[in-house]
């Protein structure tokens, strides 16, 4: 490639460095844009399958290179056009063929290991870090345009040995794709994947039954969304939600409502000021504000009396936010400018635990299966989605959102499912993601 | 004679002027420092110290280079008690750096309480000292703020705090050095307050 930029006798050194270092750019950028535009496109497809496909493809690709299978892969049989040499200036096509060979969708593809890339980025789901780890393709193109002529005095001799060692090269590519499908295969359980299940807040999730809350037109209603083919149901004005099988709890201008939501008969109305509930029915939680202070209530609903029992009382500048209730366990945070808590109150034998406490950051939100409990941790830097497993000592992140402009919220939890509000407070617009891990 | 109360102000009018031009660094008069500026009203800080480009290491006053205390927003702003402020104009904070008003409650650039998605105000997050509990959180060191010294910084002196343990690191990783710390205390980290006193 460097011949053609200054062929013999023609182009001095600093018109070969022009034209190698646009060469060189134009690659890089191409091919960071291929990665961002597959990143990107990764963002609303999930990470689940997208790694699934990745894993795969690489799986395919490996045997392709080892010589056991035989695959065709999409090429563009062509060259950069020869004809820009003569017609454009050296800036232009310089540029251009960077450009094209960047891209990689428009030559030759010897090996399959480009496409397994861009599996990969669409996995990443994350522009810049797919932007950036395509960068590498183009920088490689970079390289192998200027790499000859610096081993030998001959480009194209160069280039001769380089073919030579052919079959070494597809030997150490097919090894290479192997390690890839390994790493691959691992990636969904060392991280989560993540999907958008669009508009909503405060997310309810009991087994594949899933309900969130909305704002339209300045009214909050909440959505249950059954497995299909059964349709989504819509309880209006309602905010809040918490499932438990085909019992709905939810809050109002009133209070709290206990609902079957199939057919929206009450099953239990508490009125006054009282919100957040939770439920594994026949008990439920909530919160009960006292003016000067906020408790967290315990109650059985199946009883006329309620049987109430208050679990955590704070005073009115705290918080107790959103209990969650599932698998004999409660559990709610508690905010204070002191410091915030997870608490876990174990209903089976009444032990409580702290599972985190600190003076600095704010814990807040946790939801609880009978195994697991996960809430939202929050730092100046960012917001994260922690899950501890009860009776294990290691916390880990399922996702985490950086900055401050976009924060994690409220959080449900079912099976190795988690839900959780991501939402920019500056615009109050919320979506909810599904992280699987 | 002069009057003994006219002695008194003389002496500490002095007093406070030596302290202000002072360059040098001990203990006990980081310690005097702040309480005879204050006591003095800043007219002598205003005619002793020289508006200078303090050579910051990252922030103005700072020349050494020991790195700043844990902070929600970059740099290590406190009010008089040590809790955080924006480090732009001197707005109180909490410990996620929003800003809050008078009652921790995190507002908006017009003042109004932040809400969640549904409307709800949003709960008020902690907001701690940065030198005795973020430190503490973090490196269970046992940090306090002692020893501290001025400059001046953008017109206004500037009280430059250090926050000291016993630890014989400081937070930059390496090996920590008295400083203005006392009671066998080293210097961890620093923070710095705007006094507002124009110099």
């Amino acid at each position: 490639m460097v011949e053609t930029f200054t062929p013999a006798v023609c182009g001095s050194r600093s018109r070969q460095r022009i034209a190698i270092a646009l060469f060189a750019l134009a690659a890089l950028v191409a091919s960071a844009a291929v990665g961002a535009t597959l990143g990107f496109v990764g963002s609303l497809v999930g990470t689940r399958p997208a790694l699934i496909a990745a894993a795969a493809l690489s799986f395919l690709a490996a045997l392709r290179e080892a010589g056991i299978l035989r695959l065709p892969i999409p090429q563009s049989r062509r060259q950069v056009p020869e004809r820009w040499q003569y017609e454009r200036q050296l800036t232009l096509w310089s540029a251009g063929y960077g450009a094209g060979l960047g891209l990689g969708f428009l030559t030759f593809q010897p090996v399959a290991t480009f496409w397994v890339a861009c599996a990969v980025a669409l996995a990443l789901g994350n522009p810049a870090a797919a932007a950036a780890c395509f960068a590498l393709y183009g920088a490689g193109r970079a390289f192998m345009a200027v790499w000859p002529r610096h081993r030998e005095p001959s480009g194209p001799a160069a280039v001769e040995r380089l073919v030579g060692r052919a079959s070494f090269v597809s030997r150490a590519n097919a090894v290479v794709l192997g390690l890839a499908v390994v790493l691959l295969a691992l990636a969904p359980a060392a991280g989560a994947a993540v999907t958008s299940l669009g508009r909503g807040f405060d997310p309810a999730a009991d087994g594949q039954t899933f309900a969130r809350a909305r704002m339209d037109s300045g009214t909050v209603k909440v959505l249950v969304v059954p497995p299909a083919p059964d349709p989504t149901d819509t309880v209006s004005p309602a905010d809040a939600p918490a499932l438990d099988g085909s019992y709905l709890a939810y809050e109002d201008d009133e209070g709290i409502k206990v609902i079957d939501w199939r057919n929206d008969s009450p099953v239990r109305e508490l009125d006054g000021p009282y919100s957040h509930p939770a439920l594994d029915y026949p008990l439920l939680a909530y919160i009960r504000d006292g003016g000067a202070h906020e408790r967290l209530v315990l109650a059985d609903i199946s009883k006329p009396s309620l049987d109430e029992r208050n679990i955590a009382s704070v005073h009115s500048a705290a918080d107790l936010g959103r209990p969650a209730l599932r698998g004999h366990r409660l559990a709610w945070h508690r905010i204070a400018s002191g410091g915030s808590s997870i608490n876990v109150l174990d209903l089976a034998t009444n032990n409580r635990r702290v599972i985190k406490q600190t003076d600095v950051w704010m814990e807040a939100n946790p939801s609880v299966t009978s195994r697991r409990i996960v809430w939202v941790e929050h730092r100046p830097r960012g917001s994260s989605l922690r899950m501890k497993r009860f009776g294990h000592k290691r916390t880990k992140t399922l996702m985490h959102v950086s900055g401050r402009k976009t924060l994690l919220w409220t959080t449900a939890l079912t099976g190795r499912t988690a839900y959780v509000t991501k939402w920019t407070p500056s615009t109050r617009k919320a979506v909810v993601l599904r992280v699987n891990f | 004679m002069r009057r003994p109360d006219a002695l008194f102000d003389g002496a500490a009018r002095a007093l406070s002027t030596r302290l202000a031009s002072g360059m040098t660094r001990r203990s006990f008069l980081g310690r005097m420092g702040g309480a005879v500026l204050a006591a003095t009203g800043g007219a002598a800080v205003a005619a002793a110290v020289r508006p200078e480009k303090s050579e910051a290491f990252h922030f103005c006053g700072h020349i050494w280079t020991t790195g700043s205390c844990l902070n929600p927003l970059g740099l290590p702003r406190i009010d008089k008690n040590g809790f955080p402020l924006r480090p732009s104009d001197g707005h109180p904070i909490d410990n996620l750096g929003r800003a809050v008003n008078s009652e921790g409650w995190a507002v908006d650039g017009s003042g109004h309480r932040l809400r969640s998605p549904d409307g709800d105000f949003l709960p008020r997050a902690p907001r701690t000292r940065l030198c005795e509990d973020w430190t503490n959180e973090h490196y269970k060191i046992g940090g306090v703020m002692q020893g501290a010294w001025y400059r001046c910084c953008n017109g206004q002196v500037r009280k430059l705090v250090d926050c000291c343990s016993h630890s014989n690191k400081r937070i930059n990783g390496d090996a920590s050095l008295t400083g203005y710390c006392f009671d066998g205390r080293r210097v961890f980290c620093v923070l710095y307050y705007d006094s507002g006193l124009k110099c």
